[in-house]
This record gives structure tokens, sequence and C-alpha cells, in this order.
């Protein structure tokens, strides 16, 4: 037996509608980064607040930042998870995600694992112009999946694959099916077949869903199945909010319904094939998908993002960043855990690592975890600091548990009254990319106000 | 304080050459050491072949022209070869630091005649190549997080209007004095007055600092002569002595930003060194026993925290200082008559050096239109990164 023992979604701050990607728009919205947030970020913030002791990590991911590295090891290592730990990347289909829980149910039910995390995240972005035609939507999930007890048992996860697909790529460059043939000869026969092979108790589902772009086709096959498609079928609640979320985007489809309806719910997260995943829902107080976000009010403030971290301003043509692996690996416990460093004479908590205290002149210190909150004591705005949008703002925290940090705050290009930081306003620190201009960025903290 | 040096070195300045500050486009880097060096020799009476040693001060060279990345960059403009020179970087105080070396061989008896040359050759290069850039591209991620150097000053401004009740007018009026001094000083890079309202008015770089708040990016050079004091030549020197060198680094790059116990109100690197040059000069009050100060105004607000750190007041008390118009030529303490980094502008090595050639030809009674009358002692202050290394150099008209 697994259950789903806890998860997070992290979301981007802003949206963007369809009316604002194109003026035959309709009225959709879509989950969209800042130039500062990556799939790294999206999946960090989601994990930030993950208890469980976790033995194993699984990445699903279409949009990958990485071409040959491990998202998974990666992500476990800025986590701070045990070394050497079952990492695996999965990322050729937007069901990733949810075979993530087909392969940890199943490292689960062999005995070899106790706690799996599966992490989704998403950042696609479709090309210019064709935004309201491709399904997008930026976002990310960290699912903790565990043989105790827990938030909803998932009682069947099961994988029916199917070679046809509409449109795929093969050595980089697109090839198409005849979409009707991929469609018929994909999706409904793949959906048949899970529906014979299944032999579903309809009667015991309480929610169904259809995670597809051709759902609409497989609908009379649900009913024939012996579905009540008024009552049962559920939508897209997710999709509304956020777009499609890819890999996320079954996971989230399947948190949206843990937290709405106790009971069971069957999901059919369809991409090449069909994943399977049945939950048995206790209900939870959990609401992932109610966090307040900003508008993208412009087209042309949506191309800037675009620009996805060419960053220039005022005087500079152009910056090349550096990011040293040797010292990021070096300096993580620092950089990426926010470990600091306490007197053990005076109790002055350092975030950098000093031979001495600067107070006491004591030389013994205790490895201390920072807070991730704390009070402004000064703050400046640069407006010559090469940045996507002028001014860069610079802000002098004192954590609450003690030890001070200086750190950006995040980019926005929206400045407003409910988020100018001024000293003693109360900020957390949030993890985000400095400048990347198309090489690996550096990761590190920057600041929110609360 | 234990750590102070308190011995005092005899040492006297008998050849000050300073070249115009600006953009100066017509004159290279080699130019620039002839043009001071030459000057500062002719005004000592000696020839270039009785320099026995030497010191460059330069701070940035990879920002500049390569130029001045060792001692060779001053011995081959003139043609000096055969003696020791040594080229000395700490950032904005390379320039005092220069003079405080020169000083310590001369003490020390490794040479008889010494010269100190700072040199600075920023405008070859477009201002776009600035440190910040440099930071972003070859440091540690945390340094990506950035600051400019204005916002690096401006991070003190905002805490101190927060602690202190300094207005941004009090802020500005240190620019507004400084640029009427640098009207009267023809070797300014800026020479013009200018309104309250005109520095506020002009275009943010670091909020609370606007781009009148700020020094410009400079070419320019000055240069120093020094001998001990017992082999002064009264007949054809005029000699001004020094009475104290201090210099301190006392706090890092990143400390500051990450100490809970730094308080951006005062910069201790000021204050130790300060306390050792006193120590040496037998300073007790400097506002009584002082003429003038030169500090190291790079943005406004930095003059106004150093009046309190060279103990010309006491903390909260800086703003007082501006407001009264002490600080002006003919107040009760005028500081930066020459026009400070706000009106000469700052290269950077070169820094150190002019404002002790300044203060030595006010000693002198040289500065004509903006002569501090009767000026007997002088200070001259330096400081450099984020505040971390502080010199101050103690000067006197008399032996």
């Amino acid at each position: 037996m697994s259950f789903i023992k806890e998860y997070r979604v992290s979301l981007p701050h802003f949206r963007i509608s369809d009316k604002v990607l194109s003026p035959r728009g309709r009225k959709g919205q879509y989950a969209i980064c800042y130039t500062d947030e990556d799939i790294i970020t999206l999946a960090f913030q989601a994990c930030e607040k993950i208890k469980s002791d976790i033995d194993a990590i699984l990445f699903a991911t279409t949009s990958p930042v990485f071409k040959d590295r491990y998202h998974s090891s990666y992500l476990a290592d800025l986590l701070g998870l045990k070394e050497g730990i079952l990492a695996l990347d999965l990322g050729a289909t937007s069901r990733a995600g949810t075979d993530a829980i087909v392969l940890a149910d199943r490292l689960l039910k062999s005995g070899s694992n106790e706690n799996i995390l599966i992490v989704a995240a998403e950042v696609y972005y479709p090309a210019i112009g064709n935004e309201t035609r491709t399904a997008f939507g930026h976002g990310a999930v960290a699912m903790v999946l565990s043989n105790n007890e827990g938030i909803a048992e998932i009682t069947k996860a099961k994988t029916y694959s199917s070679a046809m697909s509409e449109e795929f790529i093969y050595k980089g460059e697109k090839t198409q099916y005849d979409s009707r043939f991929a469609r018929t000869k994909g999706f409904k026969n793949n959906l048949a077949m899970v529906l014979k092979s299944e032999e579903l108790n309809c009667k015991s589902i309480n929610k169904i869903y259809l995670n597809s772009p051709y759902a609409k086709i497989g609908f009379g096959q649900l009913k024939k199945a012996g579905f009540e498609l008024e009552s049962q079928l559920g939508t897209d609640e997710v999709g509304k909010i956020l777009g499609h979320t890819g890999s996320a985007h079954g996971l989230m489809t399947l948190i949206n319904s843990i937290e709405k309806n106790k009971g069971t719910s069957l999901l059919l997260d369809y991409h090449n094939g069909t994943n399977l995943i049945e939950v048995e829902s206790k209900g939870s107080d959990q609401s992932s998908f109610s966090s307040k976000a900003s508008e993208i009010t412009h087209y042309q403030d949506y191309l800037t993002l675009r620009k996805k971290g060419k960053f220039t301003a005022r005087g500079y043509k152009s910056v090349e960043t550096f990011s040293s692996e040797m010292i990021s690996e070096r300096d993580k416990e620092m950089l990426f855990r926010l470990t600091g460093n306490k007197c053990q004479s005076c109790g002055t908590i350092y975030f950098m690592k000093a031979s001495r205290c600067n107070a006491c002149k004591s030389d013994q210190f205790l490895q201390v975890q920072l807070s991730k909150s704390g009070t402004v004591y000064s703050v400046t705005s640069e407006y010559y600091f090469p940045n996507s949008f002028a001014p860069t703002n610079m802000v002098v925290i004192d954590l609450v548990e003690g030890g001070r940090v200086t750190v950006q705050q995040t980019d926005d290009m929206y400045p407003s009254e409910s988020n100018v930081i001024r000293i003693g306003d109360k900020v957390q620190l949030v993890f985000r990319k400095m400048m990347e201009n198309d090489k690996k960025p550096n990761y590190f903290w920057k600041c929110i106000k609360q | 304080m234990h750590k102070t040096m308190s011995k005092k070195r005899d040492i006297a300045i008998i050849g000050l050459g300073v070249t115009k500050f600006g953009e100066l486009f017509n004159q290279s880097y080699d130019d620039l050491v002839r043009e001071s060096a030459l000057q500062a020799t002719k005004d000592a009476g000696i020839g270039l072949d009785e320099v026995q040693a030497g010191w460059l001060s330069t701070a940035f060279p990879e920002i500049g022209v390569f130029k001045g990345r060792s001692g060779m960059d001053m011995v081959e403009p003139l043609n000096l070869y055969g003696i020791p020179v040594t080229r000395v970087s700490n950032f904005c105080a390379s320039g005092a630091d220069a003079v405080r070396n020169a000083a310590n061989a001369l003490a020390a008896g490794e040479c008889d005649v010494a010269m100190a040359l700072g040199v600075e050759k920023l405008r070859d290069r477009s201002p776009q190549d600035s440190i910040v850039k440099m930071m972003v591209e070859l440091s540690h991620p945390y340094y990506q997080k950035g600051f400019t150097a204005a916002g690096t000053f401006a991070i003190y401004a905002k805490r101190i209007m927060h602690e202190f009740g300094v207005t941004r007018e009090d802020i500005a009026n240190i620019s507004v004095k400084n640029h009427y001094h640098g009207s009267l000083n023809d070797k300014a890079h800026h020479r013009m007055t200018c309104s309250t309202e005109q520095v506020l008015g002009s275009p943010m770089v670091a909020d609370p600092l606007t781009v009148m708040d700020s020094c410009p990016t400079t070419d320019g050079a000055a240069c120093v002569i020094m001998v001990r004091a017992e082999d002064v030549d009264k007949t054809k020197h005029k000699p001004v002595y020094i009475d104290g060198i201090g210099l301190s680094v006392s706090t890092g790059w990143d400390l500051p930003f990450f100490d809970p116990k730094h308080d951006f109100l005062s910069f201790q690197a000021t204050k130790d060194a300060a306390a050792m040059a006193y120590k040496q000069a037998g300073i007790i009050k400097p506002i009584d026993e002082i003429d003038l100060v030169e500090v190291h105004d790079c943005f406004s607000i930095v003059e106004l925290l150093t009046y309190e750190d060279l103990g010309l007041c006491k903390q909260g008390e800086a703003k007082d200082l501006i407001r009264g118009e002490a600080t002006q030529l003919g107040g009760e303490i005028p500081v930066n008559v020459s026009g400070g980094l706000l009106s000469c502008g700052h290269p950077v090595g070169a820094t150190g050096v002019r404002m002790v050639v300044e203060i030595a030809t006010q000693l002198r009674g040289d500065s004509g239109g903006r002569q501090v009358k009767g000026a007997k002692k002088g200070i001259s202050h330096n400081i450099g990164g984020p505040g971390a290394i502080a010199s101050v150099i103690v000067l006197n008209k008399e032996h």
C-alpha cells in the first residue's frame, strides 16, 4: 500500500491572460515565471517545507534546464537530502509526473524505499505568437509517497503505454502524424484498452479526470463504460487557473481532487499512453491553488520576460555571468541551505564562515540553521545595477533567530505600494536564480515582503 | 588601543605635483605619470635621478588601460631605471598608502629621497566596464547579489536618515558645498556651482543618492617628493611635515553585509586610522586643533559620516555641521576646499596623493582663491572598499 503522505505546490507569482497574449484571446490564463525563476527554483520552493525523511527522489519535467545532468540529484544536493539516495529523472512526455507515481508505488511495494519524494516542475515557453494555441503554464509539485498512513491512499497506479502520439520530435525535428489518425488510433484506442482492461467499478468512483487535450472525444467511451458524466466527470479546475502545467499537471489535478473531494478519484493521464492513478482521499485542509497572483498586463512586458535573463540596464551593453560549480559545491551549506555559524561564546550568528568572532574574538563556532524570515535593517534601490528592470532593490535583513543577510528583492516589473520594502518591514527569503544570460545561473536567496 | 602605532615618522614633504583632473583624452597614463612627477621634482628643486625609491599607486589597472600592475609602470615613462619601485593597491586608500610606504622607507633608512605617485587612467575605456560588472562576471555567487559603489553607501545613508534625522537636503548640501569649492579650483574635473534642488533633481543612482551625490569617473595623477625632516634644506624647500599616518583595514568586503552587529552608522576603519594618526600627532580635540580637512567624499553621504568618525563632532551631530556651514570655506573647519572627489573626480589611485598635495599647498599658503587663512594643520582622509579600509594623514606646517 502506498500513501500520499504530504505535498506542496509552488506557483510563480504572475499570471498572464489569453487576452494579453492575443487580441483574439479567449478567457484562459497561464501561470508564468518571472526572470529569476526556473524549474529548479520552483521545485526547490515546493520541496522546502517537506518534512519526511526522504530516501528516493524522482524528478519529472519536459522542460529541463540541464541536458546531461540529473535534476533529481542536483535538487537533492540543494535540499541537503541524504547522499547517494536513489535519484532519477523522468521526462519523455507530460505524463512524466504520474510516471513517477507509478514507479514510486512499485518501489514502495517492493519494500526498497520508505519515503519517496516526487517532484514535477514545468517552465515551458511556447513559440512567440503561438501562445494561445499552445498548452503552457508554469509551476511545480512536490509529493511524498510513503508506506505509512497519509492524506490519501493510492489504490491503483498503472501504465497503459501506446506508440501513437499526435506529434513528436525525432532527433530535433518535429515529426507529424495525421492528427485524426493519432487521435483515433492513439487516444481513443488507448482509452478503450484502459477501460476494457480495468473493469472499473464506476459507482465507487467519486470523480474521474481525463487529462488529455482530446478529452472530449473520450467522453462517449466513459459514458459507455458506465460513468455518469454530469456528476462524476471532474473538470480541469487547475487548468483554468494555471494553464496546462505539463508534467506537473496530472499531479496538480490529483492534489486538487484530494483537496476538494473525499472518497475515490480516478485520473487518466494521457500522453502517448495512459497512466491510471486512483486515490482514496480522507480530505485535506490545504488549499494549494488559491495563492494570490499578479497579472502581467502588457504584451511588451511578457516579451521582456521571454528574454529569460538577458540582463541589460543603463550603461551595460552585456554582462557575462560567472557560475563556478566548484564554489557552489564547496559552499553549498551556506549558499543553499542557509547554514550559519554561531559564536559559542557570545552567541553572535554569522552567515559567513570566520576564523574568529568579530564581536568577542572567540574561535569556537557551532553550525546553526538560519531562519528564512526577518526584519529589514536597511535598503536601497540600485538604478545602475545590471538587471531586467531598474531599480534592483538591495535589502539588509536581520533574521528572526539571529544572523544577517544582504540580498536582492525578487525582480518585479510592477513596483507598487504593496511590494515596496522599507526599513522595519518583515520579509521572507525565497530561493531564486541570479542573472543568467543563457549560462548556468547561480542560485541564491532573494527576499519578498511578507 | 593596543594596536595603535604610536611612533611618529619624522618626515617632510618637499615636492608637490598634480595634473588637471578630468576627462584627459589627450593624455595617456604615461603622460600623467610624467607630468605629475616632473612637477613634483621641479617643486622640490631636485632632478629625477635624485629619487632613490618610488611607490606607485594605481588601484584598478584592469578597469583602466592595464597600466599600473607593478612599479614598472612608473619607472618606464620616467626612464628611472635601477631603483626599487613598488605598486601599492589598497582600493581608494591606495594613494595614501603609497605616501605611508614612502614615509616608512625613509624612516627605516632604505632611501633618502622618496617619490609617492598616484595615477589612474579610467577614461580610455567607456565607463560601462564597472566594478559591479566585474563582481557579477568574476566572483562568488553571493557577490552577484550586487551593489554598485553608490549602493554600498546608500545603505548607510538610508539607515542614518532613519536613526539620526538626517534629511535628504543635508546630504545634498554636502554636494552643493563641495561643488562651490570646486568652482574655485582650476584643477578640478567639474567647475560649476549647483543648488540643492539640482542635486535632488538629478537622476537617481541608488536611493537616496543621485548622480550629483556621486563623484565622476576621472583621469588624473598626483605626486609628492618626501625626505626625512632632518634633510630639509629651508633655503630651497617649502616643507610640510607629516605628524601622523594611520591606515586600518577594519571590515571586509562581505562582513558589513552579513555581520548582525554592524550598524551602518559609521566607518570603523576611519575611527581606527584616525586613532593611530591622532596619537602620533598628539591630537586630542581635532575640531580645535585642525584648520582644514580633505575627506573622501566619493558620495556625499560619506563626507557626512566622516565628520563623526574623524571626531569633528559627536555621533548624530554631523548634520549640524553642514546646516551651520561650519565645513564651508570661511567656516570653523573647512572640509574639502579643493572641491573634494565630487568636483575633482576620483582617479582612484591618484586621489589620496592629490589630497595630500591639496593640504600641503594650503599649509604653504599657496591656494589662491580657496586659501584657508592661517592654515597650520590639516588632515587628509580616504576610505576604500565598502568602508573597509581607511587612511588618515595629519600634516603640519611647523616641524
